[in-house]
């Protein structure tokens, strides 16, 4: 690997036969048939059923527990004590102990016999009431409060800039916790071998992390610990290691000799697997009467639940426009309440930011009388010239001819000039508004090295592992494309072998990681492969290795003119295979010579349409445009669906999603499908994507990205219809029906 | 789920049977979209379960010159799709076609639908003791309480009905025919509900050993529709569904009935309503008239006063739609 590293890496061919083309998902099938197996498919010989109990109220000492009758409750073959007597209990999910059982009902039966002796403690559920007993601590940790301060950061002077500007607001903006919803919950099915290796089959966007995490739990070299994930139903942030529930199933096997399942069901996935956080701010901005803003202030907090962690990205605020202000300042507090915690949620930190900035903004350009998308315009960061020296292609070189582009292409794509009009002008009970918003997310290679591996065997197939798992993104598609584009072949004729931590290093797949790390190693295994395959057959075909070329499904000889099938050529390894291997990590791709190979940092441009009957408050999406850069598209098809993905996702963050927590029980009352609301079929709209396709910069990653502006983009069309900011998200017809009260007060 | 014993009776007389005098320990089975959910949840523990999936008499639609009778266990999307039905019936097909999504409304029946548990969320956690389930207390009234009941008129509960079958029967005038160890006897839809204040009881007011056999609806000419407002367009229950009823005379409403759902512990006849619009021709006018008298006596709870302002409107809307007007917030 070090060799690998000086080595220059092989670039993206020239010619692209199928890299930036649409090509079909090569697991479509097995998804759209159901013989794709889950973790939550797997069922193993005399597996045992597994599940947690858990502390029913959310703040709480373990008094005493009694697992005797539960122990000699029908079909219970083992326990598994994760709460000690005299532990403190956090938040109502917080767990105590697991129990496996031969079926799903006895083990239910026996949760609930389990006796548990509780001393209640006093709990904060709600931020407003956290912040309004500072005095007080109900979580643990560090500290004498809940509410932890983040020291504040400024640049300029935004009091002496409120003074000399044309217009000066206030607002407040916002949105509530929202939970990660995996439609496959988080878990797995653990069994032990005879000579002690461990076997999980893991929901995970981390199938090495998790297998390494387990190994450590139970004192195992890695290689006794073997975790697959060949195909999971959603992670967002939130699946990144075993978890307690991972390891209690691991537990659970161990003592009963046999394999156990444990999946988390719908209201514990909801309540103890993540969240996003809240965040909620007063924001002041001033600009001048040609629209250049000149100050930019945000006072903000939100809750990580039981974490401790800025729910808001403190760094990016004020979002994408922060080279541009020259004023601003900013402040943040945590909120620590009893209840779950936060974790990373697809873009961790900036669709709140984007929130706190973007609806300011229009706020701002409709007390200056402008259109807000020439606001945005006039505010966009600059190109840097020091960074186009380095890497033209680098995002700072290229960002402010870049928005401006993709604002130009979004705007014609919606008819921006033509339905824009100013806040509120509609007539009638039934409004039309129209928004944008802007947004940016990293995407590099992973800092942890990604190993892929090909091999070509003498009947002409080929063969991809790496250990990197595919979320549900397409990565499998990718990794057999790339190969494909190298090689000669059609995606359908590669094996992809992916999701088995043993099949060499990779990352977690976090921060848009994935591709970029994948896709370039797979570009170096396949032409490692490509290279190793003319070095052995050249001699056979009487040709010289540097004189062999790939043609379309066929080897080619320069030299002579000679063509030979795919297969034929193949046909001459003998007994032996042709393999390349290929290593990326975000190191190698910062090398200036391969900055055309992988790349990060992106922008993006959403405008949503929507329609808001104001007499019931209630708000349809009718339609979002999402213009959206990765540098250079692998897949267009897989990428267009990662971005109508993720503007589904901000839709939902939008208009419908909320954790409700109960003030006087600690427990959250939506912790299901029922009210805890994601829009179906008839709440969806017509979605228009346009990749802007950079080839030059190379891989980027995009399943962030595109959730991330859409909530702002709809609460700027929401204002653009009836002309008054609903502040929080989500939009619901009790808030939009307050807000429209409170103008009709002010009128 | 605790575990029980299944029943499977062929006729109503077997189910009757099997049934007991309190309710509780033998629970009725249709489509199972309830009671498999609360058995899950632990907040339904029947020992016995009798399933009514083999009584072939409970099904199916029946339509003469004069009147509807539906079987209880009829399914909701053959109600939706029944073309005759559709045509006389709207505020019903419409109601029912609205309901859950399509496993719902191919599994869940009629009788189901009015006998159902209510859906707050507080009842339906296994670990909240409300007055419900053995507890003293409602927690919705001082607690999360934005879809709960606007009309309480004192209820010690204050959860909102969830049929929305049942405001549209109610103002098309329908009955229930029922059967129970003494026979068979027919209550009035607008008599079928009651407000539950402890766990002896149930949202209507069947005795524990009656059976729903059918639901019989008079063709008398009404003008009906019903309105939903809706926070989501796909699965989900109405914050407010006004269903009305009425004839209509050239142009002029009479024999007017607005009945509301998920405003109140029952379905909510909101009188005022009907006699705001009785006699009137009917407009956006007169129709907003009668919108803001249904509102009449609502007293909302501390987050669910937006709903008041939502019976006016669905009132407005469902009047419109009935009387074929046109439909000013269809863009």
């Amino acid at each position: 690997m070090q060799n690998e590293a000086k080595k220059a890496a092989h670039p993206w061919p020239k010619q692209r036969r199928l890299i930036g083309t649409r090509v079909r998902r090569i697991d479509g099938p097995e998804k759209a048939t159901g013989t794709a197996k889950y973790s939550y498919d797997y069922n193993r010989p005399g597996m045992l059923h597994a599940a947690i109990l858990r502390c029913p109220h959310a703040h709480a000492r373990l008094v005493k527990i009694d697992l005797s009758v539960a122990e000699k409750m029908p079909g219970v073959k083992a326990t598994h004590l994760i709460a000690n007597e005299g532990k403190e209990l956090f938040y109502a999910g917080d767990e105590i102990v697991a129990l496996a059982a031969d079926t799903e009902e006895h083990l239910a039966d026996a949760l609930r016999a389990v006796k548990v002796q509780y001393e209640v403690l006093p709990f904060f559920v709600r931020e407003k009431d956290a912040l309004e007993h500072p005095e007080q601590k109900t979580v643990g940790g560090a500290g004498k409060s809940n509410v932890n301060r983040v020291a504040e950061a400024t640049k300029g002077n935004v009091e002496a800039a409120y003074k000399t500007a044309d217009a000066v607001i206030e607002g407040e903006y916002g949105a509530a916790t929202v939970c990660h919803q995996c439609l496959e919950s988080h878990g797995l099915v653990a069994e032990w071998d005879k000579d002690g290796n461990l076997t999980v089959w893991c929901s995970t966007q981390a199938v090495v992390g998790t297998a390494a995490a387990l190994a450590q739990h139970f004192k195992l070299p890695p290689a006794k610990v073997k975790c697959i994930t060949h195909y999971m139903g959603g992670g967002f942030g939130s699946k990144f290691g075993p978890d307690v529930q991972g390891i209690a199933a691991a537990e659970l096997a161990k003592k009963a000799g046999a394999p156990v399942k444990l999946m988390l069901d719908r209201a514990e996935e909801i309540t103890v697997a993540g969240n996003r956080p809240s965040a909620y701010g007063k924001v002041k901005i001033a600009g001048t009467k040609d629209g250049l803003i000149t100050a930019y202030e945000v006072d903000c907090y939100g809750t990580p639940g039981i974490g401790n962690a800025a729910t808001v990205n403190m760094g990016l605020l004020p979002y994408v426009y922060q080279d541009a202000i020259p004023n601003w300042k900013r402040n943040h507090a945590i909120v620590r309440l009893n209840a779950g915690a936060a974790r990373a949620m697809r873009a961790p930190g900036h669709p709140q930011n984007c929130l706190l900035t973007e609806c300011a903004i229009d706020d701002l350009a409709a007390k200056l009388g402008l259109d807000p998308m020439v606001v945005r315009l006039k505010n966009l960061p600059p190109n840097d010239p020091t960074a186009a020296k380095n890497d033209p292609t680098s995002f700072l070189a290229i960002r402010h001819s870049l928005y401006s582009k993709e604002i130009e292409i979004a705007a014609q794509l919606a008819d921006w000039k033509k339905k824009w009009h100013p806040p509120g002008a509609e007539e009638g009970p039934i409004k039309r508004g129209i928004g944008m918003a802007l947004h940016t997310w990293g995407g590099f290679a992973s800092a942890q090295p990604n190993e892929v591996t090909i091999v070509i065997s003498r009947d002409g197939s080929v063969l991809v592992e790496s250990s990197t798992q595919d979320l549900g993104t397409g990565q499998r598609t990718v990794n057999a494309l790339v190969a494909a584009e190298i090689l000669g072949l059609e995606p359908g004729d590669i094996t992809v072998r992916i999701g088995e931590s043993q099949l060499g290093s990779s990352s977690g797949s976090g921060g848009s990681t994935t591709c970029p790390s994948q896709a370039p190693a797979t570009l170096q295994a396949a032409c490692n492969a490509r290279d190793d395959l003319f070095a052995k057959i050249a001699p056979r075909l009487g040709a010289k290795p540097e004189d062999l070329a790939i043609e379309k499904a066929s080897v080619v000889d320069k030299a002579s003119g000679k063509k030979w099938s795919w297969k034929e050529a193949c046909a001459r390894l003998g007994m032996d295979q042709a393999k390349g291997t290929g290593v990326w990590n975000q190191k190698l791709s910062q090398q200036r010579e391969n900055a055309n190979i992988s790349n990060g940092q992106v922008g993006g441009v959403q405008i949503a349409e929507v329609v808001v009957d104001t007499e019931t408050g209630v708000v349809r999406c009718t339609e979002v445009v999402a213009v959206q850069d990765c540098g250079m598209i692998v897949d267009l098809l897989t990428c267009e669906s990662q971005v109508a993905g993720g503007v589904i996702m901000g839709l939902n963050y939008a208009l419908f999603e909320e954790r409700i927590m109960d003030r006087h029980t600690g427990r959250q009352v939506n912790a299901d499908m029922e009210f805890y609301k994601l829009g179906g079929i008839k709440d969806m709209p017509r979605i228009k994507v346009h990749m802007y396709d950079m080839p030059e910069r190379g891989v980027i990653g995009i399943g962030e990205p595109p959730t991330i502006s859409t909530a702002a983009a709809i609460s700027n069309a929401i204002f653009n219809a009836i002309g008054v900011r609903v502040p929080f998200a989500p939009f619901t017809p009790d808030r939009v029906l307050a807000a429209l009260a409170q103008k009709g007060g002010k009128a | 789920m605790r575990n029980f014993t299944y029943y499977r009776p062929e006729t109503v007389a077997q189910a009757v049977a099997l049934l007991e005098t309190k309710w509780g320990p033998t629970e009725l089975l249709a489509g199972g979209t309830d009671l498999l959910d609360l058995q899950k949840e632990y907040v339904a523990q029947p020992e016995r379960v009798v399933s009514l999936t083999g009584i072939r008499e409970l099904s199916g639609i029946k339509v003469d010159a004069s009147a509807i009778t539906i079987g209880a266990g009829t399914k909701l999307a053959e109600i939706a799709e029944h073309p005759r039905l559709r045509d006389t019936v709207p505020a019903l097909t419409t109601a029912a076609g609205e309901i859950g999504g399509p496993q719902i409304r191919n599994m869940g029946t009629l009788g189901g639908n009015l006998c159902q548990r209510n859906r707050c969320w507080y009842f339906r956690d296994e670990h909240v003791s409300c007055c419900l389930k053995g507890g003293n207390k409602c927690y919705a009234l001082d607690g999360e309480n934005q879809y709960h009941a606007i009309f309480t008129q004192g209820h010690k509960c204050v959860m909102v009905h969830p049929s929305t079958l049942a405001p549209a029967l109610i103002a098309l005038g329908a009955t229930a025919q029922v059967q129970g160890p003494q026979g068979s006897r027919t209550i009035e839809l607008a008599k079928f509900f009651q407000a539950p204040s402890s766990a002896g009881q149930r949202e209507h007011v069947l005795a524990p050993n009656e059976v729903v056999l059918s639901v019989t609806i008079p063709l008398v000419g009404l003008q009906n529709a019903s309105y939903e407002v809706r926070h989501k367009q796909s699965y989900d229950w109405p914050l407010v569904q006004a269903a009305v009823a009425f004839k209509l005379d050239a142009g002029r409403a009479s024999d007017v009935r607005v009945v509301l759902g998920h405003v109140a512990p029952t379905p909510h006849i909101a009188a005022a309503a009907a006699k705001a619009l009785e006699g009137k021709e009917v407009t956006e006018v007169t129709a907003a008239a009668a919108g803001k008298a249904a509102t009449e006596g609502a007293k909302p709870l501390s987050q669910n006063g937006y709903k008041v302002k939502l019976v006016e409107v669905a009132v407005k809307r469902a009047i419109l739609t009935a009387a074929h007007r046109k439909k000013y917030w269809e863009v």
